[in-house]
């Protein structure tokens, strides 16, 4: 018999809610953006003041589009982290006073675990080295003995903050990373920048600051844009090729929020064929936080039987996802 | 083909009559050419330095027999033995111990020597006889700071953590003790301190 499972996501910028089924078919997936002004980033109380405005319309909205009745319901998952703490606590007050009112579980999701599943659920990849890259991660990933293990990260900045970091320097609102690949097509002139890497491990601030510098001595937008680009994507192809090489796997999955960029695909792709290894994507839909991943990896965590009472479905601000158990994988 | 890693491929050979290994690494045609080229040409250049340099400091690496900065070709000596990668989870708690406080003896004489390996993964060390042999030295550079000890030392977590998670306890336990019988209790405890505060300026780094 077909059950579901109704899914929060409030950790950034998104707040989106998601019923999915057992056998992994997206019934729906509502979602408000928060906008910030111009030139700047995420303020926490902002964006959470936005999905405290926008919960009951998108809570309504994917309930109905999904077509299950709320008394259809297994049980309610939320992103517990990591995230925003304010943002967070939207999501967790949505999902307890849903859970409590029908009786029905509430089950914790990690935020970054939801990325992976969700990809690996819409990809069909099996055992995947995983590219998670998003403005709160940076890391390459490989599951094993019930953990997904990091083999490389970002020492410092994530890949979507040093996008968006350079972006507001240039008086755009974040996220960037869209306006950046349309700015960078326009040039082919690559202005050298420092290629950090250290192992399997990539850095970015030395990145940012030199490219910042370059705007603000007289460089061009796109030819900056262009060349943080050819650096950046170059440095975490380059560490995602020493995981594939070390751990002999053949399939390399990108999600989170900047695996929406062509040009990275499109060097992950010409990487993985020196391995015989295919490369995947999630499509741009589900790529972005939403409801879909919380609610997904919140069925696969309900069926190992995790569930957490509703006076402790609190948030964890800080929650590393290779603290996360994996019970539904072997 | 002995190894096709991610920037070079490693092929067994013949040169002058001696069993040797070609280590070129080949254009990667996802990096632009100009960049590239200047990574290839840097990491050759580095890594004949650098295998001079650890030999100096008393660390076993292969011979060096010839550089061709052009072609990113290196000509080298080849050893025979196990990567650690490969015997890491077969080993019993005895080997993996004198194995392991080994390694990290080896890794504080190149510290103390000024030296960061930069690429210190099980993949790069081979257990050749009695001897642990350092491979790969694209990524060292001279260097007398605690940071760049410490990420080393965090290169080496990350992968035993992350790649052996059954051995990954006892064998930094051993690794520590090795690395600080050489280097010396104040120097080790302040690698590990720097090592700690490098865990925490990755996002998400504190963990519940």
């Amino acid at each position: 018999m077909r059950r579901y499972i109704l899914g929060v996501e409030s950790t950034a910028h998104t707040f989106s809610v998601s019923v999915v089924s057992s056998d992994g078919k997206i019934l729906s997936n509502a979602k408000s953006v928060y906008k910030p002004p111009e030139g700047s980033g995420i303020h926490p109380f902002e964006a959470s003041q936005n999905h405290i405005a926008s919960a009951p319309k998108v809570l309504a909205e994917a309930i109905e589009a999904s077509g299950v009745p709320l008394k259809d319901l297994a049980a309610v998952s939320y992103s517990m982290g990591p995230g925003l703490g304010p943002c967070l606590r939207v999501g967790g007050v949505v999902a307890r006073t849903l859970a409590s009112s029908l009786g029905i579980p509430l089950v914790p999701v990690n935020h970054a675990v939801g990325h992976i599943e969700l990809g690996c659920l819409l990809t069909r990849s099996k055992d995947p080295v995983v590219l998670l890259v998003s403005g709160g991660h940076t890391m390459i990933l490989a599951y094993s003995a019930q953990r997904w293990r990091v083999l490389g990260e970002s020492l410092d900045l994530t890949l979507g903050q040093l996008l968006d970091q350079f972006g507001r320097h240039h008086g755009l609102a974040s996220p960037c990373g869209r306006a950046i690949e349309e700015a960078a097509s326009r040039s082919r002139n690559y202005l050298r920048l420092p290629y950090a890497v250290k192992g399997n491990d990539v850095s970015f601030s030395g990145l940012l600051t030199a490219s910042k510098q370059l705007l603000d001595r007289g460089s061009t937008f796109s030819d900056v844009s262009y060349s943080i680009q050819e650096t950046a994507f170059a440095m975490v192809t380059e560490v995602t090729e020493r995981a594939l090489a070390f751990t002999g796997k053949k399939e390399v999955m990108i999600v989170g929020g900047v695996a929406a960029n062509r040009r990275l695909s499109g060097m992950m792709t010409e990487m993985a064929a020196r391995h015989s290894a295919t490369v995947t994507g999630t499509p741009i839909e589900y790529s972005g936080d939403c409801g879909a991943q919380i609610a997904w990896t919140g069925w696969l965590t309900y069926s190992c039987g995790i569930e957490v009472p509703i006076e402790e479905g609190g948030v964890l601000q800080s929650w590393r996802l290779d603290r996360v158990d994996i019970q539904w994988r072997e | 083909m002995l190894y096709r890693g991610a920037e070079a491929d490693v092929i067994r050979g013949d040169w002058q009559g001696m069993d040797v290994v070609f280590k070129e690494r080949k254009p990667l045609r996802y990096r632009l050419a100009v960049l590239d080229e200047a990574i290839r040409r840097q990491r050759t250049i580095r890594e004949a330095e650098m295998i001079h340099h650890a030999r100096d400091a008393g660390v076993a690496t292969p011979y060096l027999l010839d550089v061709d900065v052009s072609g990113s070709t290196l000509v080298m000596q080849f050893v025979e033995g196990d990567r650690l990668k490969d015997i890491v989870d077969d080993l019993d708690e005895r080997e993996l111990n004198a194995l392991f406080s080994d390694f990290g003896r080896d890794v504080a004489k190149l510290h103390g020597a000024g030296i960061m390996h930069g690429d210190l993964t099980t993949a790069n060390v081979v257990r050749s006889g009695r001897k642990l042999v350092f491979l790969d030295f694209g990524l060292a550079f001279r260097t007398p700071r605690l940071e760049d000890h410490a990420v080393d030392l965090r290169l080496i977590k990350e992968t035993l953590v992350g790649a052996h998670p059954s051995a990954s306890t006892r064998a930094l336990g051993a690794f520590n003790r090795g690395y600080a019988s050489i280097a010396g209790p104040s120097r080790a405890k302040a690698v590990q301190k720097q090592l700690q505060s490098i865990e925490r300026r990755g996002r998400y780094a504190r963990v519940t």
